[in-house]
């Protein structure tokens, strides 16, 4: 195919560029749909200010589940470790445990915790489906029993709600975390060494292991910094909330992965990307404010945003047999 | 019966097939011959609807028609034997041969009537006299068994065209006659056969007519008995590539073991009891068949295989802990023979598969040096003549060949001492074959070793200095490369393997 059949250069088609960038397209669609129709309250900074807060736990939660998909595994037990996480810290606060302590405690915990996982993984083969869909149900008994099944905020010290509810020039802490975790993560994921290794082992694990990428200790360490980023978000919840629910996380799950789908759609097609990650959540938590405003009921923005999920990736499928 | 005309078909940017005309006739064995990468396979699943082609058309029985899907092939009656076989381990034989076709029901129940599925499948397997156990699991059959269960798959529905990809690659010579008898009585029955090969002396033996490829493209379509092999060949290849590199030079006994193989035995006894030797500057050929053990022999020097018993020695220091990293630290590389498996991540860019084994080397800490990445990798680019639009380019959309120097390209940046080549050029063109042994010898220059495992035999003769010979797992003979002709080798091994069992493949 070298010498007899000459190599045709080609710009990217209008097929191309709208599949790449459907998602970024369809998302400035919502907002201007919602700017359109919701003038006066969706379109004003304050909202925006609102939504930056409102995706930041969302956010967060799925940036560790990128990680997790750039290695080829699932971590089904992100929601569970969400919810143990403020539990955790609550406790260790009302305990009397001065604040950081109380985070940082937590924090190593749920890295040792997503190092079990990441071990059971590798070490015995186990699909990571099986393991952490265990280990959710492991944490999630935990949760009870140190919560006795009910939300903890008696005894909570004020300070323990400082980082959730501070703002800094009148944009919530949470919104800087969130961009802050965003930068660090996308030059973790796409600048180091550590970012190759993953994202190698996701493309082929078989031909990352012959290239000399020591495959368990770097899927270990996805695995424990999912839990971490996912024990975070539930501190940084409970911190918000002033209090702590035992099941506080566990809707963030499947919102998560969604996140994930969605962004695998844009940017690095196919691929599990930090920004495409950003904007997926981004756009599912600009529905869930934008539909709120427009007092559409729970039920039927459910729906909308599962048809919105569904969609995107089903286009992007069709934009892919196309070319091929 | 069938005839393609002027079929075009593009991946990504290049052409795999241009101006690909092909014409089988009823009851004829027509064979379709090609170097790795030449197109046949590509053209084989546009016949059977696995691809669309983009320009040209198909004609069956003087009409038009439309092979979008392999159901549309099915059909018509074609049916295609791959050389990945189409077939569910756990399933025995009969369930095999029923996958996707209307099993016999009990009209009452509804539920399979085992009974008459095992008679009608019986039936035909006695017709065809196809000597198969299908109360087995695939998992339990051998590959000539597996064949022609698939054979017998396809007869079940009412098949005219059957296409045959590379049958006897698995199968001893023995095993391979058997399949030649069911070929001739099918064709008897006024079945065409496609038949695709790389063993041309099968192909003199059972086809009417060959067709050959070259670079996506036919060359032409002669009656077997009015060519012979020779012509065959240079119409394959080109022939201005083929040349030997085999410099008949002494071999130099003082220099240094790079390697040592003392009785290596895996964990999984694919490799029994392998023995060899690799010096300083010097090619070494392993010639052996597809799963005699040779591909696992290299994988347990490497590291990516459990040794159970043995010694492995390099540069005279006896090696007890085997992992890739590790290896590659020593100066070992290997280029594995399924690159697709376990040599590139197809979805990555050139320059990220390049750079893997290396990253230490293009890092600061954690920190990617992405300028000094990208001047190496374009170094490199150039150095080994890659075709591509850029470095950032997938290798998924390459060729063949040129996914092979991007193997090459990764190999050398972790500058080794000892190359374990596995099939280092299946599936690659002419041209870039010969660029590839040109490259390894040039490596022996600086002293590096290699170790060059193929089951062409030809090509060992053409680059190996000195020569084992592999078979079922062991190192049976070992010969320098002088004087040696095909037929030199073949009657050595074949004596040496005359006592064992030669069913057991």
């Amino acid at each position: 195919m070298d010498n007899s059949l000459k190599l045709q250069k080609r710009t990217p088609s209008f097929l191309e560029i709208l599949r790449s960038y459907g998602t970024l397209i369809a998302g400035l669609l919502i907002v201007l749909c919602f700017c359109i129709l919701q003038p006066d309250t969706f379109a004003t900074l304050d909202n925006a200010i609102t939504v930056s807060r409102q995706i930041s736990f969302l956010v967060m939660i799925a940036l560790g589940a990128t990680l997790i998909m750039a290695v080829g595994e699932f971590d089904l037990s992100i929601g569970a470790m969400a919810s143990l996480g403020g539990i955790f810290a609550a406790q260790l606060a009302v305990a009397g445990y001065p604040i950081w302590a109380a985070y940082l405690i937590t924090l190593v915990v749920a890295f040792i915790i997503g190092f079990i996982n990441g071990w059971i993984v590798t070490r015995f083969r186990v699909l990571s489906f099986i393991t952490t869909l265990g280990m959710g149900t492991i944490l999630g008994g935990f949760t009870f029993w140190l919560s006795d099944g009910a939300t903890i905020f008696e005894g909570i010290p004020a300070s323990f709600r400082y980082i959730g509810q501070e703002k800094l020039f009148n944009l919530p802490f949470l919104s800087f975390i969130m961009l802050i975790l965003t930068l660090i993560f996308w030059y973790l994921m796409s600048q180091t060494t550590f970012g190759r290794k993953l994202y190698a082992i996701g493309g082929n694990e078989a031909a990352a292991r012959a290239s000399g990428i020591r495959i368990r200790l770097n899927k270990n360490m996805a695995f424990a910094l999912c839990a971490l980023l996912a024990s975070l978000t539930g501190i940084l919840m409970a911190s918000r909330l002033g209090s702590a629910q035992p099941t506080g996380g566990d809707g963030l799950f499947l919102p998560a992965y969604a996140a994930v789908f969605l962004g695998m759609t844009t940017f690095k097609e196919g691929i599990p990307n930090i920004w495409g990650t950003f904007l997926g959540a981004t756009i599912l938590g600009i529905l869930e404010n934008g539909l709120t405003i427009m007092e559409v009921p729970p039920f039927l923005q459910n729906v909308i945003t599962g048809l919105i999920v569904i969609a995107a990736v089903v286009l992007q499928k069709i934009g892919q047999s196309e070319s091929r | 019966m069938l005839q393609a005309k002027q079929i075009a078909k593009k991946f990504g940017n290049h052409y795999a097939l241009l101006n690909c005309s092909l014409s089988i006739e009823a009851g004829e064995v027509h064979a379709l011959v090609g170097e790795n990468g030449a197109g046949k396979s590509t053209l084989i699943k546009i016949i059977t609807g696995v691809y669309g082609h983009d320009e040209g058309e198909i004609l069956w029985e003087n009409q038009v028609v439309h092979i979008a899907e392999p159901k549309d092939a099915k059909r018509l009656g074609i049916h295609a034997v791959y050389q990945d076989r189409h077939l569910i381990p756990f399933f025995t034989g009969y369930e095999n041969l029923y996958l996707g076709l209307e099993y016999p029901k009990n009209p009452l129940t509804q539920a399979i009537d085992w009974k008459s599925l095992r008679n009608q499948a019986e039936d035909l397997r006695q017709e065809l006299e196809i000597p198969l156990d299908l109360r087995k699991t695939v998992s339990e059959m051998s590959p000539p068994e597996k064949t022609m269960l698939e054979v017998l798959r396809a007869m079940m529905l009412d098949c005219r065209l059957l296409i045959l990809d590379e049958p006897t690659a698995s199968l001893t010579d023995q095993e391979s006659e058997r399949l030649f008898q069911l070929i001739e009585r099918l064709v008897k029955t006024g079945k065409s056969i496609l038949y695709v090969s790389h063993r041309l002396e099968e192909i003199f033996q059972i086809s009417d007519r060959i067709t050959v490829l070259r670079n996506g493209q036919v060359v032409r379509t002669e009656k077997t008995p009015e060519v012979n092999q020779e012509q065959i060949i240079q119409m394959m290849t080109d022939n201005q590539w083929k040349s030997s590199l085999v410099e008949n030079k002494e071999i130099d006994q003082s220099a240094t073991l790079a390697l040592e193989l003392e009785n290596l035995v895996t964990i999984d006894h694919s490799v029994k009891n392998a023995s060899l030797t690799v010096r300083e500057g010097e090619i070494v050929g392993v010639f052996g068949l597809a799963g005699s053990g040779r591909t696992q022999m290299l994988e347990a020097i490497y590291g990516l295989r459990e040794i159970e018993a043995g010694v492995v020695k390099l540069y005279g220091e006896t090696i007890q802990r085997f992992t890739p990293n590790l290896s590659l630290e020593r100066g070992l590389v290997l280029i594995s023979e399924d690159r697709r498996k376990h040599g590139l991540i197809m979805n990555m860019s050139i320059r990220e598969n390049m750079t893997l084994p290396v990253l230490k080397r293009f890092s600061k800490g954690l920190q990617l040096l992405s300028v000094k990445e990208k001047k190496a990798v374009s170094t490199w680019m150039d150095r080994l003549q890659v075709k591509a639009t850029h470095p950032e380019q997938a290798v998924e959309e390459l060729s063949g060949g040129n996914q092979q120097k991007v193997v090459f390209a990764k190999a050398l940046l972790t500058e080794p001492r000892l190359f374990l080549c596995d099939e280092p050029t299946q599936a690659v063109d002419v041209r870039t074959r010969s660029e590839i042994h040109q490259l390894l010898r040039k490596q022996t220059k600086q002293q590096k070793g290699v170790l060059y495992v193929s089951s062409d035999l030809q090509e060992i003769l053409d680059i190996a200095d000195r020569i084992y010979i592999f078979y079922q797992g062991s190192t049976i003979a070992e010969m320098e490369n002088k004087d040696l002709t095909l037929e030199k080798v073949l009657q050595i091994s074949f004596g040496q393997t005359q006592g064992g069992d030669r069913t057991n493949g």
